[in-house]
């Protein structure tokens, strides 16, 4: 588990989803990058219900990520996280009453995997509900687990594979009562993909990508 | 009695016996506590006058003073009365009669024994009978005595007849009882259940975990084929077990390390060398059948498991499975060959394999370990199904349960679970044992092979199945505290030797025994010019310049060369040292320029004092120096060298 940056690939000028990823994926080959297999994270929602009028419904977030094919990761929007095991699915069923399932906003990224050297490249495509959505970048660096420490390498790599487009020190870190030299944690993982599938839901629907 | 008058009340008490000793204050009597039994018989007994007989005429001096006047006559006839009325005045009366008449007999026999035995006043003489009287005819004898005897015979036949029975029917008992105390016994070690009316039993190992599809069933047969009349034989049992027919005999799993055989079409059925099992005595019969049963059972399971896994798993040298044996190459010109050898013991071995099996061919520690990686295996099947804590967690290792809330990541969880089977277990641990074993050969043929720096190896006590230790030591004789920088310790592994020398350099030698060869002969050249360098500190001489490896000389092809120059300590005599694996080892001794005869004489050195500089090289012939080794003979020569104040 090393540190990870998850940012939102812009859609190459008149390219659709599928063909953006494509050449995303060409330049890592080019790069050297070797594929190893598939990835897929996503993510369900659940309202609380019970709760007092007037105060807006809490949403719980249950989290699956390839990387931790055992465990399952529950967080409320910038509040506690649980990170549990694969049968905590199933406690969420029980739970019905209490939580309910909004079916509709399950968004996941799905795609391949791209290892070079101790850097590994996550290229997937975002759907919500069957639909393209936008394009998820997530590079993790292995040997690293202090986002201070190596912030300046990740950037200077995005940059040879992303381009312009690279993003800032992701808030997670920073947001840390100790700083950028705390250790990270798959939660902080998760907090990222979960503010990109936000973004992402909020977004309106592209145009021409349709399904 | 008639009703009328009111009734009056009548109590009866009993008259007190007791008499009153003293009535206390408060109104307690105080009783007289009543004579007991011998009290009252001494009071009487004290009444008793011994002095008054019977025969009152015998003891009459001793009579109680009685006073003449009151007593006169009425004493006179009084005592005529009571020598009547004598046995009914005192219960001893009957005691003492008894005892006089006993006394009279006893004198009578003492009498009659004195005459029989000293005869001097009498002699016993026989009566003689009458002939005529009482003859009675012998055949009324004969008869008489006949039937006498038939009656006492026929008593002593119902008795022994009785007797016999009884015997026989012990004795059809104890078998009976045999059979059940044996039954009892064997269930005791032995899972049995009764099937209908047949005991059958399990003798697989699936109650320990195993997944063998063999059943293992056995029954339990009384043994009726016994003849009641003849003697028992010793190792009589009265209960016999009927084991599979494919169970029976005995078996083992021969694993041996051989050089590679030439021709895939040589490999033929493995030598079914039987070993004896030598039973314990006071072991059943049908225990000793069990067992066997048992261990071939297991030898199978395993080579099945064996094979199993030879044929699936992909491997880069393929095993090759071929009858009862499953052949690997563990190194290139070796050859690993597990075998499965059961021998079913009925019929002897006529054709038994041309050659005799090498005793020390069988790698018994590794049939062993299979054994008991057998063993484990059927542990862990069976300990997946204790209850995990808590109890919604899934089944499974305990840590596999923490990947899920710890968020382990792909490599972690396969880092976790145990992905080697049985074949590739064994097969390392073969490949371990080879290469310790080839290992500690080049080291001791080394050694027995060169004397002047000696290698000493302290093999270590403690190893793993995958990994053991040497720590090599390269010393010269008699300098051990001097000269001992040359220390390796050598890790072997599956594949490799990790050597880590003493100065920290860490080296991989590859399983080829020729690579630790030339190290060792390397790492000895450089043994040597250390030796000369702590030797110079010893005496005095100053280093002047030290090379582990020099560039110069000839090209060794082992290693390389190790060369110092050290000088003496007033300066005038300087020796250079060149030692290397193959060239040996070459001395140069510089001379100052006085001694040296040769020196041309020059203009440009006029100067008298250039002549104390040191001059030119002479070599020394090494072979004829004096010492046992080369350490010695350099202290020989620096000594020598060196002038006495």
């Amino acid at each position: 588990m090393g540190v990870t940056c998850v940012c939102q690939l812009p859609l190459a000028e008149g390219k659709s989803v599928q063909q953006t990823i494509d050449i995303l994926h060409k330049k890592l080959e080019q790069l050297g990058a070797v594929k190893q297999g598939s990835f897929t994270v996503d993510c369900e929602t659940y309202h609380a219900t019970g709760n007092a009028s007037g105060q807006p419904t809490k949403l719980l977030y249950v989290m699956h990520n390839s990387e931790t094919p055992l465990s399952c990761l529950a967080l409320f929007e910038g509040g506690p996280c649980l990170t549990a095991d694969g049968n905590f699915d199933v406690l969420m069923i029980k739970l019905k009453s209490h939580f309910q399932n909004a079916k509709g906003h399950k968004v996941e990224s799905r795609g391949s995997r791209y290892r070079y050297c101790d850097f590994l490249i996550k290229v997937g495509a975002v759907t919500m509900s069957s639909s393209a959505r936008g394009i998820s970048v997530e590079v993790e660096y292995c040997p690293c687990v202090v986002p201070g420490d190596c912030w300046n390498l990740m950037k200077e790599f995005m940059q040879s594979f992303l381009g312009p487009s690279i993003p800032e020190l992701p808030s997670v870190f920073s947001s840390k009562p100790e700083g950028l030299y705390a250790p990270v944690d798959c939660v902080d993982t998760m907090t990222q993909y979960l503010e990109l599938f936000g973004r992402v839901r909020k977004q309106q629907v592209l145009p021409g990508t349709t399904r | 009695m008639s009703g009328g008058g009111p009734a009056v009340r009548v109590s009866i008490e009993s008259t007190c016996e007791k008499q009153v000793q003293e009535v206390s204050l408060d109104g307690m009597e105080t009783y007289v506590p009543p004579l007991s039994m011998s009290q009252n018989l001494a009071k009487l007994a004290q009444r008793i006058d011994f002095g008054q007989g019977s025969e009152s005429d015998e003891e009459g001096i001793e009579a109680e003073p009685k006073d003449p006047q009151d007593w006169g006559k009425t004493e006179a006839e009084e005592d005529e009365a009571t020598v009547k009325f004598q046995p009914s005045l005192w219960p001893w009366d009957s005691v003492r009669n008894n005892l006089r008449s006993s006394l009279t007999e006893m004198c009578v026999l003492y009498d009659v024994l004195s005459v029989v035995k000293e005869k001097k006043y009498m002699a016993l003489d026989p009566v003689s009978q009458d002939p005529s009287a009482g003859k009675t005819p012998q055949v009324f004898q004969l008869i008489s005595k006949k039937k006498s005897l038939a009656t006492a015979a026929q008593l002593l036949l119902k008795g022994a007849e009785k007797l016999s029975k009884s015997v026989a029917e012990n004795q059809e008992n104890r078998r009976q009882r045999d059979f059940n105390s044996e039954l009892l016994r064997l269930r005791s070690q032995w899972k049995l259940r009764k099937v209908g009316d047949k005991i059958l039993g399990d003798l697989s190992y699936r109650s320990a975990g195993s997944l063998f599809p063999h059943p293992g069933t056995f029954e339990v047969i009384k043994n009726t084929d016994i003849d009641l009349d003849k003697k028992l034989p010793e190792d009589y049992c009265p209960l016999n077990v009927q084991i599979p027919s494919d169970l029976e005999g005995s078996a083992y799993i021969k694993v041996s390390i051989q050089k590679q055989a030439p021709d895939i079409g040589d490999l033929g059925t493995v030598n079914l060398f039987r070993r004896q099992l030598k039973a314990k005595a006071g072991t059943q019969p049908w225990h000793v059948k069990l067992e066997a049963a048992q261990n071939v059972l297991l030898c199978k399971e395993i080579f099945a498991q064996l094979s199993r896994e030879a044929v699936q798993i992909k491997s880069q040298i393929p095993h090759i499975v071929v009858k009862n044996q499953i052949i690997s190459q563990p190194f290139p010109g070796l050859q690993l060959s597990i075998s499965l050898c059961h021998s079913t013991g009925e019929k002897k071995n006529h054709r038994a394999s041309p050659e005799k099996p090498k005793p020390d061919d069988h790698l018994y520690v590794l049939e062993h370990n299979l054994h008991q990686l057998m063993r484990e295996f059927h542990k862990q099947t069976l300990s997946s199904i204790v209850m995990p804590h808590p109890a919604s967690a899934p089944f499974g290792h305990k840590r596999q349960r923490m990947a899920g809330p710890m968020a382990y990541d792909k490599a972690e969880i396969s880092s976790m679970q145990q992905n080697e089977g049985l074949l590739e277990k064994i097969i390392k641990q073969a490949k371990h044992i080879f290469l310790r074993s080839r290992t500690a050969r080049t080291i001791d043929s080394l050694a027995s092979r060169i004397e002047d720096p000696q290698i000493q190896a302290h093999w270590s006590n403690i190893n793993d199945v995958y990994e053991s230790s040497v720590k090599v030591l390269i010393t010269s004789q008699g300098y051990e505290q001097i000269c001992k920088s040359i220390q390796l310790q050598l890790n072997i592994g599956v594949e490799q030797i990790r050597v880590v020398h003493r100065d920290g350099r860490v080296i991989s030698l590859s399983h080829q025994e020729q690579e630790l060869q030339d190290f060792l002969l390397s790492q000895m050249s450089q043994h040597q010019i250390h030796a000369v360098q702590q030797l110079a500190k010893v005496m005095g001489w100053h280093v002047l310049s030290f090379s582990n490896h020099v560039g110069l000389g000839s090209v060794e092809s082992i290693g390389n060369a190790s060369a110092i120059t050290v000088a003496s300590s007033n300066g005038e005599y300087a020796i250079s040292v060149r030692n290397g694996p193959e060239s040996g080892c070459k001395v140069l001794v510089q001379f100052p320029r006085s001694q040296s005869k040769e020196l041309p004489k020059s203009d440009v050195i006029q100067d008298a004092k250039w002549n104390h500089l040191r001059g030119p090289y002479k070599e020394v012939h090494w072979s004829r120096m004096e010492g046992r080794n080369f350490v010695y003979k350099m202290e020989l020569l620096m000594a020598s060298l060196t002038p006495c104040l």
